[in-house]
């Protein structure tokens, strides 16, 4: 038995002993990026600066913002890379951040950075409809190009689309909606939608899934999840909104607290050079970087070559502000 | 005898060894539940009541309580765990009967059956009910009836199925043990076989019911994933702290919504009553177990309804490992293993992670569970009873906020406690302290059959502290720890919402795997890494079982 014990305790000492990792040449980095992305990123990151270890922490934009917060007494992170702008704008999140200009971030429209230079945004998504055409078919529904078509009673039971009281994503399409045709129309619009959605789901690519596995006809989701379904062979079309198509920005920012801040740095310059460009060609569907190609998966679903025609220019920062107001009044006239 | 005259224990003198092994078995047990669950939790608790500043007040409370949707969502809640515990209690209870007291075919495969909701991701429950009774599922596609599982009755077959094997788990130790010669005596009143088991079967099973219920009842007020995925528009509280949390960052009132989901957990209270009270019965040192008979009128009704669950269990879990096992589920059926080839979220490695972190939790925690429900008898009232709430609340802590207060709790930088923060012992005690309630419970039920007259008789013979536990509890509580022991090690291999805010860069386990596959689109994917943690850690049961076996016969 004490040769038991003995062995028990040592695994203990040995779990202990792994907790401890930050060393120099290693940054830590948070991110609410797309797994294959991430890995094809840091492939290209690794060949332009061989010295640095970057170590991700991948977690979704809900988990990663209850993360930022919990840990905000004593950051783990030295940077927060591609994570919703308006949940960076949280206050608590906002206060960790320190100002830092990254290499290339001049060239950026201003919409796409903090003028106190706490965060900077190369890529966004796109809120968009998946259509699944096999139920669309079956059920003899006409395709919807917006979300005035949305109101038309044959679609009763064939909607879903995100709570924005839990998801981001939700949130996003509440608000371009709200910002786009003003508060009145706007909500006149949500209410008049409401009695066809099946669904308001908690999670912002739930009903993308949803759609394209046949349990609804159209979820409205991201431009990204349709893509990605449409790329596995799942009947679905991808539509973008033609009256107002929401987005949100991916933000990326240092931290005050950051342990190896220059290495943080020229990681914060690296997501902003021609090499990261070349790669968000070939994974988002928005770049904010002048000048960069559009990506062959974009194209492929129809998106069209300049967004900047079908996307409303959100104001980011008051859609963080008005938040609070918008949900309790969502919560009020429509949550179920 | 002993069960049906009141006799004062007789406390007979303690050695210093004995001293010793009594503090240990106090103290190391309450020790850690103060640091590793009430610490952690009052952590959330001063977040609840923190109104801006330093200050601190009810303000969040009023704000949650006034909040639209609050009182739907309490009332959704309570009626969705009070009808899931009926479910289960019913249900549970024929089943552990079956396994226990009869001799109905099948009883292996029922048991493993019942085993797997508790070692299945919970992405797996969610997708094979989706798959079958979805809108687009397997029934409608066979019957083309219009069916829509989303819902209150989707998310009540869902809970059942969730919680129904913790039901088991501990309504099995309550009938584990049972003494025929009360059987017997009845039967020569002319006692009917239902009336005995009204009046002997059923009172004595009290404190595993009572107990079973509690744990069914607070599991499905705290679980999210069901809710999330099958729940529709019946909006819970569960789903409440999520929202708040994750979706508005809004910390405080998440902390409100997880202290109130807390209330339930009083009912504990009058459990704990009845531990106290002494039960006749089961508990005897003469006892003569019953024989399980067959009896037909009881078997054929009992045996639907038993085998009937164990295989919509099954059915649910092998429609999973069919999708995994096609390429597109439900539009292309062509068999392929493609999707076995894990290319993201670091492949199979955290597999071996994961099942270090769980045999540890597992090995320390029947350890220790061991220990607490060992000393209670021998605690003052008093702190009996603050030991035995502080023991039965971690169940009524949603996943969510207990990870988030071990990141409030143990990110403190380069102290001690800090240095557990980003290791995986921490995961471990996580994943113990998350699924403390249960073990103890079945733990304490167990405790319960075995006879006091044997533990006294054993230390009047001159026997220390260590051979009333070797000769006398041992011997009762051998099978009950071990259900205990998988228990916790299947829930650890499986587990998410906590452990979900422990994860570094460098540290992940099989949960984690499977929600960023699924996350990141590869549903097929996401299903073929949860078949392998099933296999896994089906694997490991049948090791681990042959391995005490062989230890069993090694001392026989």
């Amino acid at each position: 038995m004490p040769q038991l014990l003995k062995r028990f305790l040592l695994a203990a000492t040995a779990l202990v002993a792994c907790a401890g990792s930050a060393q120099a040449g290693s940054i830590t980095v948070y991110s609410a990026l797309e797994e294959d992305e991430i890995a094809a990123y840091l492939t290209a990151a690794k060949k332009a600066m061989p010295d640095v270890q970057v170590n991700v922490l991948r977690l979704s934009t809900g988990d990663l913002g209850a993360r930022l917060l919990a840990e905000a007494n004593n950051p783990q992170a030295d940077v927060v890379w591609g994570f919703a702008v308006t949940n960076m704008m949280h206050p608590d999140i906002k206060k960790q951040l320190a100002p830092y200009a990254a290499k290339g971030s001049d060239t950026l429209p201003a919409q796409f950075k903090a003028a106190d230079k706490t965060w900077f945004a190369a890529t966004g998504y796109v809120g968009a409809f998946c259509v699944n055409t096999e139920v669309l078919k079956a059920k003899k529904l006409p395709m919807p190009t917006s979300w005035k078509d949305l109101t038309n009673p044959v679609y009763k039971g064939e909607l879903v689309m995100p709570n924005p009281a839990s998801s981001g994503t939700g949130y996003l399409q509440v608000a371009a909606i709200l910002q786009g045709m003003g508060a009145e129309k706007g909500w006149g619009l949500l209410k008049a939608i409401d009695p066809n959605m099946a669904q308001y789901t908690t999670s912002g690519s739930k009903p993308c899934k949803m759609a394209r596995a046949g349990e609804f006809a159209i979820g409205a989701s991201l431009a990204f999840v349709a893509m990605q379904s449409i790329e596995a062979g799942y009947p679905v079309q991808m539509v973008i909104p033609a009256d107002l198509a929401g987005y949100e920005l991916e933000a990326s920012g240092l931290l005050k607290t950051a342990k190896n801040k220059k290495d943080a740095e020229r990681f914060l310059d690296w997501t902003l050079s021609g090499d990261a460009a070349k790669l968000y060609a070939s994974f988002k569907e928005m770049t904010t970087l002048p000048g960069a190609p559009q990506s062959a998966m974009a194209k492929k679903a129809g998106l069209p070559a300049d967004l900047t025609k079908v996307l409303y220019p959100m104001d980011f920062a008051k859609s963080a502000k008005e938040r609070d107001g918008i949900l309790k009044t969502w919560q009020a006239s429509i949550g179920r | 005898m002993s069960a049906l005259v009141e006799l004062k224990p007789r406390r007979p003198r303690l050695t210093a060894a004995d001293r010793l092994l009594l503090a240990v078995s106090i103290g190391v047990p309450l020790a850690g539940l103060a640091l590793f669950f009430l610490y952690p939790l009052a952590t959330i608790a001063a977040r609840s009541l923190s109104v801006g500043g330093n200050r601190l007040g009810f303000g969040n409370y009023l704000a949650v309580l006034s909040s639209p949707g609050i009182a739907i969502a309490t009332w959704n809640s309570l009626i969705l765990s009070l009808a899931t515990t009926a479910i289960c209690l019913v249900l549970g209870f024929a089943i552990a009967f079956a396994l226990q007291r009869t001799r109905l075919r099948g009883r292996g495969l029922v048991a493993v059956a019942l085993a797997l909701p508790m070692l299945a991701p919970s992405l797996v429950q969610g997708l094979g009910i989706l798959f079958i009774l979805g809108r687009n599922g397997l029934v409608h596609k066979w019957t083309g009836l219009p069916v829509d599982a989303y819902g209150f009755s989707g998310l009540l077959f869902s809970d059942v199925l969730y919680a129904l094997p913790q039901a088991v788990l501990i309504l099995e130790a309550a009938l584990r043990h049972s003494d025929a010669r009360y059987f017997d005596a009845a039967e020569v009143m002319g006692a009917s076989r239902l009336r005995q088991f009204f009046d002997i079967t059923l009172p004595n099973a009290r404190f595993g019911i009572l107990s079973a219920g509690f744990v069914v009842f607070t599991v499905t007020i705290t679980d999210f994933g069901n809710a999330a995925v099958i729940g529709g528009n019946f909006r819970v509280l569960a789903t409440e702290i999520y929202a708040q949390v994750s979706g508005q960052m809004n910390f405080a009132m998440g902390a409100v919504v997880g202290i109130l989901l807390l209330l339930p957990t009083v009912v504990a209270v009058v459990i704990e009553r009845v531990a106290t009270q002494r039960q006749f019965g089961g508990g005897s040192e003469s006892a003569i177990p019953v024989t399980p008979d067959s009896l037909p009128a009881r078997d054929v009704p009992l045996g639907f309804l038993v085998h009937g669950s164990a295989l919509t269990v099954i059915a649910v879990v092998a429609t999973v490992v069919f999708a995994s096992l096609v390429k597109l589920w439900p539009y292309n059926l062509s068999m392929t293993f493609k999707n076995y080839n894990i290319t993201v979220a670091g492949g199979y490695a955290p597999l071996a992670t994961t099942l270090e972190v769980s045999l540890f939790a597992a090995v320390a925690g029947v350890v220790l569970l061991f220990l607490l429900a060992f000393a209670m008898k021998r605690l003052p009232p008093k702190l009996a009873k603050a030991a035995y709430l502080a023991a039965v609340l971690p169940v009524g802590v949603p996943g969510m906020v207990l990870g988030l207060s071990y990141v409030f709790a143990f990110n403190l930088g380069d102290n001690l406690l800090g240095m557990l923060y980003g290791g995986s012992l921490l995961i471990a005690l996580c994943n113990f302290y998350h699924y403390h309630s249960q073990g103890f419970l079945t733990m304490m039920t167990g405790m319960r059959t075995v006879p006091p007259a044997l533990e006294e008789a054993v230390s009047c013979l001159g026997g220390g502290l260590a051979a009333v536990l070797k000769d006398a509890v041992l011997p009762f509580i051998g099978a009950t720890a071990v259900s205990v022991f998988f228990f916790l090690f299947m829930r650890s291999m499986v587990t998410l919402s906590a452990v979900i805010f422990l994860i570094t860069p460098n540290l992940s386990v099989a949960a984690v795997s499977v929600m960023r596959l699924d996350e990141a689109g590869f549903v097929s994917q996401a299903a073929a890494f949860s078949t392998c943690i099933m296999g896994t850690v089906l694997g490991a049961l049948v090791v681990m079982r042959l391995a005490l076996r062989r230890a069993a016969r090694g001392r026989a």
